[in-house]
């Protein structure tokens, strides 16, 4: 049984390090193909952008799908149709907690037009950087100039990826919010769409390295919750009070998603 | 984008006074508690004041104290004592 263990994380290993072996090279292969190609043929930079945008949707699908297919993860997705729905033509701002290196991946591969901030360091990745730039992602250098883009971006009716803790969730901490979501919502004023995301048992957290797959499949649980309309200042509060208070409302929607979800825990025996 | 200079001139303010002006800012606008406002406290670590929120104090410290103050001015400024000094130094010098 140890030894059948044994082996069945060796495996999840190296099938783990194939996916993010092909992630890595299909996103290269893109930059030098596929991203310039769409982006020449393009009459104005927006078209270019939407064409790459849906580009990156369609190959993080593919990607998920060949997680799933090396029995890596399994996933179940609530109320989204909401997703699907699209914005409205103010924009529309999604927040969901992190827990896992791959959150976005699922959210891109269910939205064909997202905006995403990404770290400088994904600017910089050799792999990663020439697409991030095609998609016209947000870098997020300069927090003060970052809240003014995003809520322009916003409030031209597109929409946003926000992940509020600015990090992956540190695994057993309580759910800690950065305010720049709620900045932003603020100052764009558009609806926003709360996602919690759960994973059992956990992989590609914070604190994990790639190769830790465990024995059976990462189930990804996320469930769209009720949309919140555009958010208001109260008379006489101020710009840093609201952040505040809206923050709180987003720690208390997301925090609600435990990293154990008691549903998904049960039904995977070993294959 | 700069302030407008005071249409009368300000009394020099204190260190004293500039803290305490400081201190209201903070618990009214930024939900600090007075007690926390200490030369020593560190405004990021100790009053959870982010870089966006200092944007939103320097603003508010330009109407308390009439000087035109820019938030790149309040770059590196990490303490609460560090706020004062830039303040202060900034209204002898005018």
């Amino acid at each position: 049984m140890n030894g059948l263990c044994a082996a069945l994380r060796l495996w999840r290993a190296m099938a783990s390090g194939f996916c993010f072996l092909v992630f890595g090279v299909g996103a290269l292969a893109l930059s030098l193909t596929a991203f310039p190609l769409l982006t020449l043929t393009a009459a104005d930079p927006a078209t270019a952008r939407a064409r790459v945008q849906r580009t990156i949707h369609g190959g993080c699908a593919v990607f998920l799908g060949l997680m799933r297919l090396l029995g890596l993860i399994r996933w179940e997705l609530h109320g989204g149709q909401a997703l699907a729905a699209g914005p409205g033509p103010q924009g529309r701002l999604i927040i969901a907690n992190h827990p896992s290196l791959i959150d976005a991946v699922f959210l891109l591969a269910w939205l064909p037009q997202a905006d995403c901030i990404v770290k400088q360091a994904l600017l910089e990745n050799p792999f990663l950087r020439r697409a991030v730039r095609c998609a016209g992602y947000l870098g997020n250098a300069d927090p003060d100039a970052l809240v003014a883009q995003c809520a322009a971006a916003l409030r031209s009716g597109r929409t946003l990826i926000v992940f509020p803790e600015g990090t992956r969730s540190v695994p057993g901490r309580p759910l800690r919010l950065q305010r720049g979501a709620a900045r932003i919502a603020l100052a764009a004023g558009v609806p926003i769409l709360p996602v919690q995301i759960r994973c059992e048992p956990l992989v590609l957290s914070k604190r994990m390295k790639w190769y830790q797959m465990g024995d059976r499949p990462a189930h990804f649980r996320f469930d769209v919750l009720t949309p919140l309309p555009p958010p208001t200042r109260r008379a006489g509060e101020s710009e840093a009070l609201a952040a505040r208070r809206l923050t709180r409302t987003f720690e208390r929607l997301l925090a609600a998603a435990p990293l154990a979800p008691p549903a998904a825990a049960a039904g995977y025996a070993l294959p | 984008m700069s302030a407008e200079p005071p249409a009368v001139p300000l009394p020099a303010l204190t260190r004293e006074e500039i803290l305490e002006r400081l201190r209201r800012i903070l618990v009214e606008q930024f939900e600090v508690e007075a007690a926390q406002v200490r030369l020593a406290a560190r405004f990021r670590e100790d009053l959870d004041i982010d870089s966006i929120d200092v944007v939103d104090l320097v603003l508010e410290l330009r109407k308390l104290t009439g000087l035109a103050l820019e938030p790149r001015q309040f770059r590196g400024v990490e303490t609460v004592a560090e706020a004062v000094e830039l303040v202060h130094g900034l209204l002898v010098a005018r």
